[in-house]
């Protein structure tokens, strides 16, 4: 009897199933295949799992007791075990790929991530080049490329989000087979390949030339994807070729072909615009399928805003829109119009713009052949932007732009008024796109769904894209889909398409294949694979990248990427291939590629299609407005942080209700609930367009024209997975045949019913609390604005300081100086930073956020959730205030009419790391210190969740972890959950988020709960805590990488002391497109952050709170057209009536300390407040 | 050896001192001690009781079986108190999250209950200690249930803080226990001088219950002993268990009263230590519930950042406390025999009056936190205020005003503050008010502050009602067991304030 002395041997011979594995084990925890370590683990042998389990291997104590045999077999056995943990769990791609030499060593450090750049398409045509942070072989982290000249080391929150879709347990893991009588059956791919080519079902169109055969693919521009099609087609050159995209905008492809006889797009310099006009068009926005180059805008358009000195000058936004975009957020002048509005002002601008300068032939004639009413648009409005852009100084330094959705006669409009202001090839130039990029999905999709109607396609393909989701219902994809012979679909997600599909078959993820991507503006990127594909297994045909697939259909067995992608730039790089091969790798962008040359326009055409212009189109009852949003046409619908990402302008989540305006709301009865009743619900109303319907639920938004709906696309999945299905409500059923975005004569009506909604802000308004998002116009800047910080605040009574213009505004203006008798012994932060103090010795960082820069587009949010392992909690968490998000975006509406709110305002709120952080008193564990750098430390072990911290602190960043979010599956099931879910009533299905959850499963104990799949985890980055239920988390300034900076620099350079600015990045920085977060040492002088944190925009919210934050803000600068509103010169009138003491430069905040203001001595006059308070329940929707 | 026990004899010979003249009733007097000649002493003990009738009522309460109503009660209280239990039990297990609290709104009904409880626990240290620095004969009718009160009080309070927080297992952190790692509590927060404040006054207030009942646990003892001597059935513990009862009396009670003879040496020490404890409880009836205000008053919330509360939080304590004794007694006074004998309208009065007095004092304090608002003009705080009064959670605050501030202006009126009825419908209305002024603080200040946008509000789930309602359970379920096992009154004090013990006692005016 051989003595076994570990207990936990012991324990393990016996052991049974815990209930947490017996509930796992019941509800199909076979979350997808996690990362095995052995054959004999992918087998799942019962043996193998008590061995995997146990601390020590079975007989790992009888070794000295056994005899001769029983060694040899013990050491055989281990020397064989030995030999398989040499197969690594994650494996590393088989061919050389070039890590980014940020860091030197080429070889893994175990601990050391390192990054590799790569590049990702994206959906509609152009790509983003990223730089891929990995962990011993696993990506964990996406950044923007900074040698990539669209990203410059920025990334859209589709960037950010990628990492989540490759290790999406609810991926397509295996073929499967649509049995006509047995349903759906795994296969493999041996199994494809015998019935593509040797039963003949592909093999067939080599004798037809392809004809028969119809191939539905993404747009994607990629060479080496067109030489796969190009050899493609020369076999089957009668095969049909559909590039789709359920999203696309059709009027600038139109106006592009008709214009520049093919369809292009806008390439703008907004740095160098002085003035711009965006009519419905977000260009700003990074994360929409028509701004490919919108990281590049909103870099460029943040520079020509760069307000620093008194005599700084700064470029004016014009926004007509139906809603809120982001872009409209950074709007001087915003103007709601419905959409037939938007095209009459393109119309009537065009008119007066025109007239003024020398048009292009033709179309001033179309224009006045128009039937334009001038009472459409505020006529006003048109003057002054007319003669804005018409002002010589701006002849060629304007950007007229129109939303590419808009109708063509628009787009046409918009060229000629930039031609005619001189802009084309200096601020705006055309550049042709792609083929497939160019192609009208919608009439390629109705061409093929006429052929598949009258039988002429046999088979079916779909490569990367959804069509029976995102085309329009009404081209009646389904039934056509019916009538082909067999449909085969690759896809990377869980689609409708692949569901409906006779063979759906795995696509590799884009960070797991090999492939090429090309950039809007021309700048191409080699995409190497991160890792091998996650489903795939080794030597055998695996997970295929569209390319390979395409290859794969051509009758190429084993195709490989890495061979297609080599050869498709053989050519191209010539001679000098394997040089320039690796520095393409390795920089993440092929150099000297040069940028297609611009198409020349024919006026003409463009004046045909301005006479053609229809406005009535569109009147007669609502007009519907469809827009893409985070979820784009669908096909990220299961990604849960876009789920959670709040929504520009409603910050609504996990939902697409449709928006209307508060008065087109309550006139029709559909007002929400407000969210001081409980939960605050929707109305679902019946939105009719043409005798097609959808329920949807309502929610009234500021801001939005009246009479308007808007629409967003992408939700109402049916088979994207657990996260996504059910969320939302689909739209396609109301789109018409012709796919446009635009559409008149809505309906809508109550049907009486009422839908949950999640926002993670109910209130529009600041409630008068003017000083927490701070602006000023430009011409009280240039008044005002030279002051410098002396002091940052006149707590500590110091004498002589000056308060900044930023700081005038506030508070602190008002707060009488403070006379301590007390000096904190701990911190010493009586002197900010001052020689001798605790914060004296650098490097002491902190944090400065731009608010004129940010456009509050959510990408600091989502690069925060994964360089932090934020968990996304829920639709149902999130309504009660859960989200975890440790930056969130505030926006408010500002403004007398919440119909039409003057301004829409963001401020990102992260933890502001006060040096006299209030939560550190209060909690009684120790559990958040603070650290000799300014870093308020939050220590999770020690912290046992009192959340003291979170009510004392008056910027609530702070966030519980009320669940145990980060290590239960997110919807998963649990134990017992059949039964419960019977006894449970159906509210819709909207407890939990998607369809998947009666009941939110957070209220089930966690041992019943499906823990995180193996393969979700592998995301986590292992710099940071996953964090338990109970514990307090916030923002760390990115703790992990300060002291991996740290650690750097003082090896390389022994005896620096500080870290170099711009050596590192906090992960919202790295972000931000438009960088407005600067972060690093303040006591360098040198510094991005020094440089803000002096300047007289910078101001500490709330800081007459003496919590010193170290996160400070740059108030907003506004550049009103006098014309429009009179510039406030000076913005320091409270109570209503102004105070002399203010205009004097020096010395106020000193005036107002020694004599508090009589006439409130508050930040808000009282009238201001009692006004704010009366209209709270205004101002509060729905109350 | 006599049979009879020599402090029996010698109470015997005490109750038979003098035959006491039958106090006639004044009209308009009530039960004969609403007595307004400030001439005249109204009786503390009705009915000329004697010192042995006392004695037999006190004890009775234990030894006889309580009334049919008594079993009932006691099992619909504790089956509250165990699915309570149950509901907490889940909490543990599942996550602070199946409470209604989100980021913003980090407390609510938990802390809401532990300053309701802690305020509860309050009435009854004034009552045993101020009150007897201070000579009040009439707090010995209530003091020994009172301080019962205060500790089934804290002992509720002291569960919500261990249940509120999110690694309830990891509660020990703050104790300033040494370990390894140098990490000390922080004794800079309120929480933690919650901890010690709470845990010093549940030791004080329980040694001081305790200390006060011995000699009464030793008078149980003695019954007990007496019967067992005289022999005769008894009643016996179980059927099938032939124990008798009063056998098993005479251990529990005789190991409680920790050899308590009676003897004169015992009696000198024991009112020593009882003097040295009421000493050592006055500053605790006011420093409690004042660290408790520090949770709030330190923060910087508008709302919570204010000096008055101290002060303000004590007057309300006091002002619950006294709520939750009334509630108490006036249901035991009409379900008791004779207990009317030992609580008199007059007690009841007097607690009406000092309802009245700290109700106007908590009344005070809102408006003064309204005023200060104003005259700080700081805009944040006056929203605070104004929000409560008229934002989202109006009626809570209006409740509180209604409850707390009007409805003891009743007690002006001489007719009301004497009916028992009235002072005990009035009591609810007091503890309603009470719980929700903390809801009101808590809630109202969390839910609204700094930055418009993340305010949210809080909504309770049923896991935050049903362990509400579970420590409401257990708190009438301990006193329940209370009355019946451990005299609820203390004997000897009685008997010091009877007539009978007084020097004066039947001899003419003007004394010997």
């Amino acid at each position: 009897m051989p003595h076994d002395q570990c207990p936990s041997t012991v324990k393990g011979e016996k052991k049974k199933p815990g209930a947490g594995e017996r509930a796992a084990r019941v509800c199909g925890a076979g979350s997808g295949a996690p990362p095995w370590r052995s054959p004999a683990e992918l087998a799942d042998s019962a043996g193998l799992r008590e061995f995997v389990e146990r601390e020590f291997p079975a007989g790992a104590s009888e070794l000295l007791e056994s005899d001769r045999r029983g060694f040899m077999k013990v050491m055989g056995a281990s020397l064989a075990l030995a030999g398989m943990a040499t197969v690594p769990g994650c494996r590393r791609p088989e061919h050389k790929i070039m890590p980014y030499a940020r860091e030197a060593p080429e070889e893994v450090v175990p601990g050391k991530p390192l990054f590799y750049g790569a590049a990702m398409p994206l959906p509609g045509g152009g790509a983003e080049g990223l730089l891929v942070e990995t962990h011993e072989g696993r990506p964990t982290k996406v950044e923007g490329n900074p040698l990539h000249p669209l990203n410059r080391g920025r990334s859209s929150v589709w960037a950010q989000a990628s990492v989540l879709s490759l290790y999406d347990p609810d991926r397509l893991k295996t073929p499967v087979y649509l049995n006509p009588s047995r349903g759906p059956l795994e296969a493999t791919w041996d199994d494809f390949k015998k019935w593509a080519f040797e039963d003949g079902n592909l093999r067939k169109f080599d004798a037809t030339g392809g004809a028969g055969l119809a191939i539905v693919i993404d747009k994607a521009t990629s060479p080496s994807r067109d030489a796969a099609k190009a050899a493609l087609m020369r076999k089957w050159p009668r095969a049909r070729w559909v590039p789709f995209d359920g999203a696309e905008s059709a009027g600038r492809l139109e106006a592009g072909r008709a214009i520049f006889g093919g369809p292009v797009r806008e390439l703008y310099s907004f740095d160098r615009a002085k003035v711009v006009v965006s009519i419905d068009r977000d260009f700003l926005n990074s994360s929409s399928a028509d701004e490919p180059n919108g990281l590049r805008h909103a870099r460029e358009f943040a520079a020509g805003r760069d307000v620093r000195a008194a005599t700084d000058s700064m470029n004016r936004l014009y926004v007509v829109e139906p809603s809120y975009s982001i872009t409209g957020g950074q709007a001087d002048h915003h103007l709601r119009l419905a959409p037939s509005r938007c095209i009459a002002f393109a119309a009537l601008l065009a008119r007066r713009v025109l007239a003024g300068s020398p048009a292009p032939a033709g179309i001033a004639e179309a224009l006045n052949a128009l039937d334009l009413k001038e009472g459409a648009v505020d006529s006003r409005w048109l003057d002054a932007v007319a003669e804005d852009l018409l002002d010589p100084g701006h002849r060629g330094r304007s950007v007229v732009c129109v939303g590419p959705h808009m109708a063509a006669a628009a787009q046409a409009l918009v060229w000629a008024i930039n031609s005619a202001l001189g802009n084309v090839g200096q601020t705006v130039r055309y550049v042709p796109m792609g083929e497939d990029e160019g192609a009208d999905s919608i009439a390629g999709l109705t061409a093929l769904i006429k052929a598949m109607n009258d039988g002429l396609v046999d088979t079916l393909v779909c490569v990367n894209t959804n069509p029976l989701y995102a085309a329009p219902a009404a081209l009646g994809l389904g039934e056509a889909m019916k009538k082909v012979a067999a449909s085969v679909t690759l896809s990377v997600e869980s689609t409708e398409t692949a569901a409906a599909s006779t063979w759906s078959l795995p696509g590799a993820h884009v960070l797991e294949s090999w492939g090429d991507a090309e950039a809007c503006d021309g700048t191409v990127s080699i995409v190497q694979p991160m890792i091998a594909p996650l489903y795939g297994a080794p030597g055998e045909l695996g997970p295929l990248s569209p390319g390979e697939f395409l290859a794969f259909l051509g009758g190429d067995a084993a195709p490989s990427g890495y061979e297609l992608v080599r050869a498709s730039w053989q050519p191209r790089f010539g001679a000098d291939f394997e040089k320039r091969w690796k520095r393409s790798l390795h920089d993440g962008v092929v150099a000297g590629v040069e940028a297609p040359a611009a198409p020349t326009p024919n006026a003409e055409r463009a004046a045909s299609l301005v006479r053609a212009l229809d406005l009535s189109a569109l009147s007669g009852g609502l007009e519907v407005v469809v827009r893409g949003g985070f979820m784009h046409d669908g096909r990220f619908a299961n990604v849960s942080w876009l789920q959670e990402l709040p929504q520009h302008g409603t910050r609504v989540v996990w939902d697409n209700p449709a928006l209307v305006s508060p008065a087109t709301a309550k006139a029709l009865g559909l007002t929400q609930e407000s969210e001081t009743a409980k939960f605050p619900e929707a109305r679902v109303a019946r939105l009719s367009v043409g005798g097609r319907a959808i329920e949807i639920p309502v929610w009234a938004t500021p801001g939005v024209a009246d009479d308007t709906v808007v629409l967003q696309r992408g939700y109402g999945r049916r088979h994207a997975g657990v996260v996504g299905d059910g969320v939302g409500v689909d739209v396609g059923p109301i789109l018409d045949g012709t796919g446009a975005a635009l559409l008149g004569g809505g309906q809508l009506a109550s049907t009486g019913r009422s839908y949950p909604i999640s926002s993670t802000q109910h209130h529009w308004t600041m409630e008068s609390r003017t000083s927490i998002v701070r602006e000023v116009d430009l011409a009280a800047w240039k008044k005002h604005g030279g002051f410098e910080k002396d002091h940052f605040d006149p707590i500590y009574g110091r004498k002589g300081g000056t308060l900044n213009l930023a700081e005038r505004l506030g508070e602190l203006a008002h707060t009488p100086p403070n006379v301590s008798s007390y000096v904190n012994p701990l911190n010493q932060s009586r002197d900010d930073a001052s020689a001798g103090s605790a914060f004296s010795k650098g490097p002491q960082w902190g944090m400065s956020i731009d608010l004129a820069r940010c456009t509050g587009c959510g990408a600091c949010t989502i690069a925060c959730q994964a360089e932090n392992n934020i968990p996304a909690v829920g639709k149902r968490e999130t309504q009660k205030g859960r989200e975890m998000a440790w930056i969130r975006v505030d926006r408010y509406f500002t403004g007398d009419d919440i119909n039409e709110p003057a301004q829409m305002l963001h401020q990102p709120v992260a933890c502001l790391h006060c040096e006299n952080a209030p939560c550190e008193v209060v909690c009684p564990v120790n559990a958040t210190v603070h650290g000799p750098e300014g870093l308020n430390y939050m220590t999770y072990n020690r912290c046992i969740g009192t959340r003291y911290c979170a009510n004392n602190c008056p910027y609530k960043v702070r966030r519980f972890n009320f669940f145990d979010y980060g290590v239960t599956r997110f919807n998963g099931g649990y134990f017992g959950k059949g039964l419960v879910e019977s006894i449970v009533p159906d509210r819709g299905g909207v407890t939990g988020s998607g369809r998947h959850n009666k009941l939110n499963p957070n209220l089930i104990p966690p041992r019943l709960r499906q823990k995180l799949e193996e393969i979700s985890k592998l995301q986590k980055n292992p710099d940071v805590t996953v964090r338990s239920r109970g514990v307090m988390e916030k923002c760390t300034f990115c703790i992990q990488r300060i002291n991996q900076a740290r650690v750097e620099t003082k090896l390389r350079t022994p005896g620096l002391t500080g870290v170099p600015d711009g050596f590192f990045e906090s992960a919202c920085q790295q972000a931000c497109p438009s960088e407005a977060i600067a972060f690093g040492d303040i006591l360098d002088g040198a510094s991005r952050v020094h440089g803000a944190r002096v300047n007289g925009r910078s101001y500490g919210l709330l800081a007459y709170l003496n919590t010193r934050p170290r996160t400070t803000y740059m108030l907003r600068v506004n550049n009103p057209n006098p014309r429009l509103r009179a510039p406030v010169e000076d913005p320091f009138h409270h109570s209503g009536e102004p105070h002399d003491d203010h205009k004097t430069g020096a010395g106020q905040g000193e005036k107002h300390g020694a004599a508090p203001d009589a006439a409130g001595g508050s930040l808000v006059g009282r009238r201001r407040l009692v006004r704010g308070i009366t209209e709270l329940s205004l101002k509060v929707l729905g109350a | 050896m006599s049979s009879i026990h020599p402090d029996q004899a010698t109470a015997e010979r005490l109750a038979g001192l003098g035959q006491v003249r039958p106090h006639p009733i004044p009209a308009g007097s009530g039960d004969g001690t609403l007595i307004d000649d400030p001439a005249v002493r109204p009786p503390l003990v009705l009915n000329n009781r004697s010192f042995r009738d006392v004695t037999d009522i006190v004890c009775g309460y234990v030894e006889n079986k309580p009334g049919k109503w008594w079993m009932p009660t006691f099992m619909m209280t504790a089956t509250i108190a165990g699915i309570g239990g149950l509901f907490i039990l889940y909490l543990v297990i599942t996550g602070i999250g199946t409470w209604g609290l989100n980021n913003q709104v980090g407390w609510a009904w938990d802390i809401t209950n532990f300053v309701f409880w802690i305020g509860i626990g309050h009435a009854g240290t004034l009552i045993s200690a101020i009150l007897c620095l201070f000579k009040q004969k009439w707090r010995t009718a209530v003091n020994r249930s009172a301080e019962a009160m205060t500790i089934f009080a804290v002992i509720c309070a002291a569960t919500f803080p261990g249940i509120h927080i999110g690694r309830q297992w990891m509660a020990w952190f703050l104790l300033p226990l040494p370990n390894s790692n140098w990490i000390w509590p922080n004794f800079q927060s309120p929480l933690l001088w919650d901890v010690f404040a709470i845990s010093t006054y549940g030791t004080v207030s329980a040694m001081f219950w305790y200390m006060g009942m011995i000699p009464d646990l030793a008078t149980l003892r003695d019954r007990a002993d007496r019967r067992l001597r005289a022999g005769g059935e008894g009643p016996v513990l179980l059927p099938f268990l032939p124990i008798r009862i009063d056998r098993i009396r005479g251990y529990v009670y005789g190991f409680l009263a920790m050899g308590w003879r009676f003897s004169n040496r015992h009696w000198h020490r024991y009112e020593a230590a009882y003097l040295l404890l009421a000493g050592m409880s006055t500053p605790l009836v006011l420093s409690v519930h004042s660290i408790v205000s520090t949770d709030f008053a330190t923060s910087i919330l508008p709302g919570w950042h204010t000096t008055i509360f101290p002060p303000y939080f004590v007057a309300g304590a006091i002002f619950g406390g006294f709520a939750m004794v009334l509630l108490l007694l006036i249901p035991a006074r009409e379900l008791y025999p004779n207990m009317k004998d030992l609580v008199t309208k007059r007690h009841i009065e007097n607690m009406a009056k000092i309802l009245l007095v700290t109700g106007s004092m908590v009344g005070f304090a809102y408006a003064m936190e309204f005023f200060i608002a104003w005259y700080g003009a700081n805009a944040y705080e006056q929203f605070a205020f104004i929000n409560r009064a008229t934002g989202p959670y109006w009626w809570a605050y209006w409740t509180m005003i209604s409850c707390n501030v009007l409805s003891p202006q009743l007690f002006w009126m001489k007719r009301m503050r004497t009916s028992a009825g009235v002072v005990f419908f009035v009591s609810v209305l007091i503890t309603i008010g009470m719980w929700f002024e903390r809801f009101v603080i808590i809630t109202t200040s969390l839910n609204r502050s700094f930055l418009p946008g993340e305010w949210h509000m809080f909504f309770a789930t049923p896991v935050d009602v049903m362990i509400f309602v579970g420590s409401f359970g257990i708190f009438v379920t301990l006193f329940l067991l209370f009355l019946r096992f451990l005299p609820a009154f203390p004997i000897a004090e009685i008997k010091a304030i009877l007539p009978q013990a007084s020097p004066h006692h039947g001899h003419a005016k003007g004394g010997h």
